[in-house]
């Protein structure tokens, strides 16, 4: 059984009278596109600053410290969480066949959401900051974020409540994950006492505050860029093939193994630290047992497209997702690599970690994103895009900077790793001025740079194709896009 | 697994916004991995704690051991280390001197960051065992790297023979070659 595949044609089965909110979607793409320009220009400003450091400017606010957490938040929170909002809004009523639960919540999650980004984008290079990496934004905004999630949630779970299927696709199960998981890591890692308007402190002291941040810090890797973008994965990758998914069994089991063993493996932050060796142990095994499960979203991807392998050649969309799912793979088998004592002993403080970041970050979240833009771009506006022929330059623009961007990483964190451990022969540090290893890493901050460009280039590229695509008026013909 | 098992839509498509699904098998090499991994996760666990009863303190301190046979302990060796005062130790420790000092001693020694070398005040005490302890500690709360581990006891006794030599009138010794000098070389030793 299969239907027209690569088409605009919606799934097989459609119910009468259902009119789905596509403006709630349209809303969420404008801003993911945006938002990517915005914080993959900061990290390209960041990475400029660590290969050329006058771009720092000499001033407060535009220093590396500061424009570091905003690069952050900006692809994580406003690029990442916008697509992930996007993909849910237009598959969720799809899958379960009902409009929205309450349009109203849906407009003041977009626009409350958007208003946090741009207070984080205010309040950081201001200075303000709770000092918790990924969670940095002062306590107000903390507050807005919970409100705004917990309106989410109220609109996911009412839309449950009111569809028209019975059975819940794979898709639904992982976007569930991310809004449950994401609550509870938010609100126990942000609480804190309020001491003025911008600062407070932090309810946990020491090892308890480090374990928590850490708590918090590995899900939300694992319940914000990983399992929705596997729902993403699971509702897009089908749909755009055209091909059955490889197995439910599978989808089933790697969802509840990798829920439950994400939740244990934190501790992988904090190996050598003055966290209780038991605690570190259980963080590396459940990290190494991590493999498999996340390999299954990878194996499920990757087979899902057989049969669909000759149009991967000429299809861009079908290319970026097939390389979005390598990277899954390649990132999440090293980092159960990287949670091994011995190896982390060498990879930890050390550009590897960026590396292994940016593989998932631009790799994976970033291909995969691409890949929905340019898919939902024509159904939704019903046209076809204004530059038919630029998602394939994307593409190798995009391709060839994150291999750039992980290659150069990879060399100046085992470069540095290693050069901090040698002694000589009398017993000496080898290289006991800091300032030699640096410029050791010198050519490779500017090859990770040029990497960066290139994947902002093509960013640029499709941000100018979507804005010019949906600013044409729509044609008659728009339906075969 | 029968053939006839294989690519089997479930059937759920029309719930699924048209995405069939197919009911197949884990693959056998994800399951291996995933046991593997799991068995592999346990033994190493109990292996660690309970048989090897190893940990990251035992494992600091079998290093340290291997190092102290391989290379005496820093302190004594500084401790056997004179400060010579010969033309040999007095240029190597110049260049010992230019390579890392000046940043913050100034080219001149005159002082910056740090404070003047060249005058009669000594914070830290102007004794070469006191200048030799001063570069080998460190003045950590005030920005003074532990030269320690850094250069060793060799070049430290260079460049404070070096420095010395250009400051007679407060360290109180004789220049270097000069002939009535009562002794040339001094006694150094870390006091700790
Ligand atoms: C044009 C593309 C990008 C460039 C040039 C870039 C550059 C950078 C730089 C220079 C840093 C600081 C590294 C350091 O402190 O040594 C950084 C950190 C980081 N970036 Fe990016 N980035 C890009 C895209 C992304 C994307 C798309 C994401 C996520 C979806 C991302 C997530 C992160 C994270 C999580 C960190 C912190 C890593 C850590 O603390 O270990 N970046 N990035
Ligand atoms: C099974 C999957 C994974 C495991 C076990 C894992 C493990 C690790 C380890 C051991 C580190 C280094 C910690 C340190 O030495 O400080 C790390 C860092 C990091 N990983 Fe992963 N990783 C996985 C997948 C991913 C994926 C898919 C992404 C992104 C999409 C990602 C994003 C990050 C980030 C952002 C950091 C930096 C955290 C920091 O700021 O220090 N990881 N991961």
């Amino acid at each position: 059984m299969q239907y027209t595949a690569g088409t605009s044609v919606a799934g097989a089965a459609r119910v009468e009278g259902v009119k789905y909110d596509e403006d709630i979607v349209k809303m969420f793409l404008i801003a993911s596109v945006t938002w990517a320009v915005v914080g993959l220009l900061v990290g390209v400003i960041i990475a400029l600053q660590l290969a050329w450091w006058p771009a720092n400017l000499g001033l407060p606010w535009t220093t590396f410290g500061r424009l570091r957490p905003l690069h952050t938040n900006a692809v994580i929170f406003a690029f990442g969480g916008n697509i992930v909002f996007t993909g849910m809004y237009h598959s969720m009523q799809r899958l379960l066949k009902t409009r929205m639960w309450s349009d109203t919540l849906s407009r003041i999650h977009f626009w409350g959401w958007q208003l946090i980004i741009v207070s984080a984008a205010v309040t950081l290079p201001l200075g303000l900051t709770q000092a918790k990496e990924y969670a940095e934004l002062i306590w107000p905004i903390d507050i807005a974020i919970t409100l705004i999630w917990v309106v989410m949630a109220v609109n996911f779970f009412g839309t449950l409540a009111i569809r028209k299927v019975e059975h819940l696709y794979v898709a639904i199960w992982f976007y569930m994950s991310f809004v449950l998981v994401i609550a509870v890591l938010h609100i126990t890692n942000s609480m804190a006492m309020p001491a003025t308007l911008t600062r407070s402190y932090p309810v946990y002291a020491g090892l308890t505050d480090a374990l928590v941040q850490w708590w918090y810090g590995h899900n939300a890797v694992g319940f914000f860029l990983t399992t929705p973008f596997l729902g993403l994965m699971y509702y897009y990758l089908p749909r755009i093939s055209g091909r059955p998914v490889f197995s439910y069994r599978l989808s089933i089991i790697h969802f509840w193994a990798l829920v439950f063993l994400y939740i244990w493996a934190g501790p992988h932050h904090l190996l050598y630290s003055a966290l209780p060796e038991w605690a570190q142990t259980l963080g590396m095994i459940f990290s190494v047992m991590l493999i498999a499960p996340s390999w299954g979203g990878m194996l499920n991807g990757l087979l899902t497209l057989r049969g669909a392998w000759d149009r991967v050649r000429t299809d861009p969309i079908l290319k970026f997702l097939v390389v979005a799912v390598s990277f899954y793979g390649m990132s999440t088998f090293e980092g159960p690599m990287m949670s091994i004592r011995a190896v982390n002993l060498l990879s930890h403080y050390t550009n590897w970690t960026i590396g292994h970041v940016h593989s998932g970050a631009l790799g994976w979240n970033g291909m995969i994103s691409f890949a929905m833009i340019y898919w939902l771009v024509p159904e939704l506006w019903k046209r076809p895009l204004a530059h038919p022929t630029w998602p394939t330059a994307h593409f190798w623009l995009a391709t060839i900077g994150i291999v750039l961007y992980t290659v150069s990483m990879w060399a100046a964190g085992l470069t540095e790793g290693l050069m901090w451990r040698a002694f000589d022969d009398s017993g000496l540090l080898k290289y006991p001025n800091f300032v030699d290893i640096v410029n050791q890493l010198h050519p490779f901050y500017w090859l990770r740079l040029v990497g960066g460009l290139m994947f902002l280039t093509g960013a640029i590229m499709m941000a100018i194709n979507v804005f010019q695509t949906i600013s044409r008026p729509s044609s008659s013909t728009a339906a075969a896009a | 697994m029968s053939k006839k098992e294989l690519n089997q839509v479930l059937g759920h498509a029309d719930e699924a916004d048209g995405i069939e699904e197919y009911d197949n098998p884990l693959p056998n090499w994800w399951l291996g991995l995933f046991y593997f991994t799991i068995v592999w996760g346990v033994l190493y666990g109990i292996n660690y704690h309970f048989v090897a009863h190893n940990s990251e303190v035992k494992t600091l301190a079998a290093e340290m051991a291997d190092a102290d046979a391989k290379w005496p302990r820093q302190a004594e060796a500084a401790a056997a280390t004179e400060v010579k005062l010969t033309p040999e130790a007095v240029a190597a420790g110049e260049a010992v001197l230019t390579a890392n000092c000046v940043s913050c001693h100034g080219a001149d020694m005159k002082g910056g960051i740090g404070p003047n070398l060249l005058d009669t005040t000594w914070i830290h005490g102007g004794a070469p065992e006191n200048i030799v302890n001063t570069i080998t500690k460190g003045v950590p709360e005030k920005g003074m790297l532990t030269w320690g581990p850094i250069l060793g006891p060799e070049k430290i006794a260079e460049v404070a023979a070096y420095v010395i030599s250009k400051n007679h009138e407060a360290t109180g010794t004789p220049a270097v070659g000069e002939p009535a000098a009562p002794a040339d070389t001094t006694k150094a030793g870390s006091p700790s």
